[in-house]
């Protein structure tokens, strides 16, 4: 029974880090930026939920409205620092400069107006257990499945079947090529900043209202998922989105066998290993 | 001639009481001055970054017991000051502050608070002669760290075998253990399994977690399965998180602590009722309370009352010293302390050695409020 918990709840944290992988893979594979404010947004949104409780509406409305927010907030990252670095030909380094330049300064807003303390939702519905065959689940865990893999599906639909998605994996492709045939890749990194900001609110609210709220916690979440992202293959949203589930199980059942101290150690050696092995990466794509 | 002579021999005990008066005045004024300067103290605490808030509680609680001290006339007539750096809680920064405060500013006594940053400015506070007065830290190492290093609390292993006694009492013999990954969680655990075996309770089982880390399940499905009857933990921040996850998975084991558990945002969760805690004396008299809400604008918690209690036991010493006409320095604030040795400020403290014995009790956590259970005396 241990290991069926385990394992559930293995699976429960890799989907909420999932969509933080693929979003954040999808970012950084069109636009190229190393786009560490999504970190930022991810715990921004949780906030946000914090507040429309405190302020008398359900939390779960967080999982309409913050997203909405982080898609803007997305986008004037976007407008406001990426492009006018790109504009004046900053190199990668100085985007990832000003990128954790802007995490901090996020990170440390939210410290000054909610305190640095953890913070809890109140509302009793998210905590209410759900027992499935001897493993208890909460009603914000099964939603975090439920929600994760809808959103997974919807970003794939979108990629894959519309107009919007074939310039992002156009632009992706060749971002020069892109600019000649007038496809507008400044565009399309704003939309798609917008989305990977939106998709990065959902486990954002989700697993606030799961755990809890703390300003630096997203830091963690977004390195073990570029971990996800690396592993997965650069560009591939589903190797993402396994990779994260694979982390994060191997990390709950690692606890079978060894103390929770060396469980973080041991399962990024297995990653160091399979990089060596694999450098590209589980589904890179080819060329 | 002669009355030119007349007239200068004249004036001259004039200009000379003139003179001799100027000089007095001046003197006093100077005199004077110098009463009226402020005896500056140093503190180094976590103003800023994840410990703001217990660091800005401890800013509180010595703010205002330096306002008492000053309403009530300063210490011999001279207010007291105390200059705050931010250390964010680490340790290198701490040092940073510690050498401005004693190069810049020359005080001889500086507040800090927990155990990484303190440990860090023991051996310059030993090399320096300047008083380290810890008000809340309690990693073991703290209590031998240096002779001018003054703990004006227990440290954990005193707490933990108070706690350790308790559940041997009690019937309660196989315990597992929680603990954050840092230098009082690793003590504390540390000291519980010595304390803990030594009086034939066993150790089944131990889980670590980091600093901030909210996700308690992996840790607390590994530990249930071990079917401890209690499960110390020792962690100083997720207790709020920690309470509701061992509420969703209905553990029958007893939680315990140490006085780490006086989180008022955990006590009030209703996993947390049963709890069973190790706690300093803390209770404010009603109207040192209400002073101290009204002045800092919350609650004297743990760490106010703390702070307080650590201000107002080294004012109390260095007032002490003035009244004596000695000077004020690191060596002498320390061998006046043992001097007094026994303090009735809002916590009765005694010091017969570097670290701080008092009264410890073991509370029960119920609807948000510690019920006393039982008192013990720290060794």
């Amino acid at each position: 029974m241990l290991l069926l918990q385990l394992l559930v709840n293995g699976l429960v944290t890799g989907c909420a880090l999932a969509v933080v992988s693929f979003s954040f893979s999808l970012v950084y594979s069109t636009t190229r930026v190393f786009h560490v404010v999504h970190a930022g947004l991810y715990t921004l949104a949780g906030y946000g939920a914090w507040s429309l409780e405190r302020a008398g509406i359900p939390a779960w409305w967080g999982l309409v409205v913050l997203p909405l927010v982080c898609a803007g907030l997305g986008a004037l990252v976007q407008l406001w620092l990426y492009a006018p670095l790109e504009q004046r030909r900053a190199t990668h380094l100085v985007m990832l400069i000003a990128s954790l330049g802007l995490l901090a300064v996020v990170q440390n807003a939210i410290a000054a107006v909610y305190t640095p303390n953890i913070l809890q939702f109140t509302d009793p519905w998210r905590a209410r257990t759900v027992a499935l065959g001897g493993v208890v689940l909460t009603a914000v865990q099964v939603a975090t499945v439920v929600l994760s893999l809808v959103v997974f599906g919807l970003t794939l639909l979108l990629t894959r079947r519309t107009l919007l998605g074939k310039r992002i994996r156009a632009v992706a492709s060749n971002p020069f090529l892109a600019e000649i045939t007038r496809l507008r890749p400044g565009r399309t990194y704003v939309a798609v900043m917008a989305l990977a900001s939106a998709l990065v609110a959902v486990p954002g609210v989700l697993v606030g209202m799961d755990l809890g709220l703390q300003p630096y916690g997203g830091t963690t979440v977004l390195l073990t998922g570029t971990v996800a992202v690396i592993a997965g293959g650069i560009g591939s949203l589903g190797g993402a989105f396994l990779l994260s589930v694979i982390i994060t199980v191997l990390q709950n059942l690692s606890l079978l066998v060894m103390p929770g101290q060396w469980s973080v150690g041991i399962t990024f050696l297995v990653f160091v290993l399979f990089m060596l092995l694999r450098p590209r990466g589980l589904f890179a794509r080819a060329g | 001639m002669r009355d030119h002579e007349a007239d200068t021999t004249g004036l001259a005990p004039i200009f000379s009481r003139r003179l001799l008066g100027g000089l007095l005045l001046a003197a006093s004024a100077s005199r004077a001055a110098r009463a009226a300067d402020p005896i500056r103290l140093g503190a180094v605490l976590p103003l800023t970054g994840p410990s703001a808030a217990t660091g800005t509680q401890q800013q509180r609680g010595l703010q205002f017991a330096m306002t008492r001290f000053n309403a009530a006339g300063g210490l011999a007539g001279r207010p007291i000051e105390i200059l705050f750096e931010d250390n964010q809680a680490k340790p290198d920064q701490s040092v940073l502050a510690f050498n401005k405060l004693a190069d810049l500013n020359k005080v001889p006594v500086i507040f800090s608070g927990y155990s990484g940053p303190t440990l860090a400015m023991a051996p310059l506070a030993s090399r320096r002669k300047i008083l380290l007065v810890n008000g809340a830290a309690q990693a073991d190492r703290l209590a031998t760290a240096s002779l001018y290093l003054i703990n004006t609390l227990p440290v954990i292993k005193d707490e933990v075998a108070v706690l350790a006694r308790y559940l041997v009492e009690t019937g309660k013999k196989r315990a597992a253990i929680l603990f954050q990954n840092d230098a009082a969680g690793t003590t504390g655990r540390d000291d519980f399994i010595e304390a803990y075996t030594k009086l034939g309770g066993a150790v089944l089982g131990q889980e670590q977690s980091s600093f901030s880390q909210t996700d308690f399940r992996p840790a607390l499905l590994k530990l249930n399965s071990l079917q401890p009857e209690a499960l110390f933990v020792m962690l100083s921040d997720g207790l709020s998180a920690l309470a509701e996850q061992a509420q969703q998975m209905k553990q029958d084991y007893l939680v315990c602590g140490t006085s780490f558990f006086a989180d008022p945002l955990a006590m009030r969760h209703p996993g947390a009722v049963g709890w069973i805690h190790t706690q300093l004396r803390v209770k404010a008299p009603p109207e040192i309370a209400e002073a101290f809400q009204k002045q800092t604008g919350t609650e004297m918690e743990f760490f106010g009352s703390q702070y307080f209690n650590a201000g107002s036991i080294i004012f109390r010493t260095v007032g002490r010293l003035l009244d004596a006409h000695k000077e004020v320095t690191g060596e002498s604030v320390r061998a006046e302390l043992f001097a007094i040795r026994d303090f009735n400020e809002l916590i009765p403290t005694s010091f017969k050695t570097n670290t701080a014995s008092m009264q410890v009790d073991v509370v029960r956590i119920e609807d948000g409020m510690d019920v006393f259970v039982k008192s013990y005396t720290s060794e």
